[in-house]
């Protein structure tokens, strides 16, 4: 949703299937995309060996500080999805229905936290 | 030496990171509004220890994890009900279900102690992840400082929203004025109110990790990172669609 929204407010065409991790989608118009999308996948999956390989490559085209500020921003999802799924929080009400194309072409509602939403489900 | 200070880091790491990890971990080590400062550590420890857990790599393949019985790898300092919270967390959190919070609170588990139990446990996951995504050492935890928990519950905090209750939208007042500002008050920011500094806590390692509140409203422009608004978006998506995050 963030990510459509910034899209949007600054015009770029963006895939939202490379989120799911579609390498064959990955858009030209975000300076990097595949590294970072590459890297944050590692973090995700914590795979050490991965972490190690996508982090040079991140590091070999667009230098240790976008590295560094992507480790944060990853590192900052990786608590995000737990404060929502522990806490058992809906999605917000105002989000419901513009997010409804997005949670359908990505196909969330597979996901079992989806339960938590049931307005969001129907 | 000081925490934090990646003094042997290959990478050059912006001062903001280093100062918001020290300044959590002071706070850690202090008694909490419902545990002590030696009990926050060892939910600190508890969220490194899920990482190895065998009984929670078994659990995860599980087809319901509420069926399946054994034992953690666990330090054997906390309630075992606070323990399968912590690792419930790390490993397997699209599975927990308000059930399974009602439950513990009638074993035993507040609510209140379980809001700031996840607290720390994503906090301290969060900063670890860090490390682990530059491939550094993690952290050692901080010494606990000596005390009693304050044991505050904000008076308005209620029931309707998730698991547990949350000061409502328009509740940042009073003592809770600083939770969040006004007309940002999504559910996320709310979901650790009950707990008020477990809020907070999350808020000021958010704020370097990621985005302040101020930057999060701006959606184009300088971000303040190397990075803009939609790469930024870009990592974070990636991690939350791996996480099977909905919200």
């Amino acid at each position: 949703m963030m990510l459509s929204l910034s899209a949007n407010t600054t015009e770029t065409a963006i895939d939202l299937q490379m989120i799911n991790g579609s390498s064959a989608s990955e858009t030209q118009e975000i300076p990097f995309a595949s590294e970072l999308n590459n890297f944050a996948e590692a973090v995700a999956q914590r795979d050490t060996t991965n972490i190690s390989r996508t982090r040079d490559e991140l590091v070999e085209v667009a230098g240790e500080i976008v590295m560094v500020d992507a480790a944060g921003v990853a590192a900052n999802f990786q608590r995000m999805v737990r404060i929502a799924d522990s806490m058992g929080i809906p999605i917000d009400e105002k989000s419901v229905e513009p997010g409804a194309d997005i949670r359908q072409e990505l196909d969330l509602g597979r996901f079992e936290s989806a339960q938590n939403t049931p307005s969001a489900n129907r | 030496m000081q925490a934090f200070s990646y003094s042997e880091s290959p990478y050059e790491i912006r001062e903001d990171l280093g100062q918001a990890y020290r300044d959590y971990w002071a706070r850690l080590a202090e008694p909490g509004s419902w545990w002590t400062g030696a009990e926050r550590i060892a939910i600190a420890q508890e969220s490194r220890n899920a990482m190895t857990c065998e009984f929670c790599t078994q659990r995860k393949q599980a087809v319901s994890p509420y069926s399946f019985a054994g034992e953690h790898d666990h330090e054997g300092t906390l309630d075992p009900l606070a323990v399968d919270a912590i690792h419930r967390i790390i490993t397997d959190q699209t599975r927990i279900t308000n059930s399974y919070v009602q439950d513990n609170l009638a074993n035993g588990l507040s609510q209140e102690k379980y809001v700031e139990l996840a607290g720390i446990t994503v906090v301290t996951l969060s900063i670890d992840e860090f490390n682990r995504a530059l491939g550094l050492p993690l952290e050692p935890l901080p010494e606990p400082i000596a005390g009693e928990p304050t044991r505050y519950r904000p008076a308005h905090a209620i029931e309707g929203t998730g698991f547990v209750p949350m000061i409502p939208a328009d509740g940042n007042v009073g003592p809770e004025a600083d939770l969040w500002p006004e007309g940002a008050n999504a559910n996320v920011l709310r979901a650790f109110s009950s707990v008020p500094d477990a809020v907070r806590d999350w808020m000021a390692v958010g704020a370097a990790q990621y985005l302040s509140m101020a930057g999060m409203q701006i959606f184009a422009g300088d971000t303040g990172r190397s990075i803009d608004r939609m790469q930024i978006e870009l990592v974070a998506a990636r991690v939350s669609s791996h996480n099977e995050c909905f919200y």
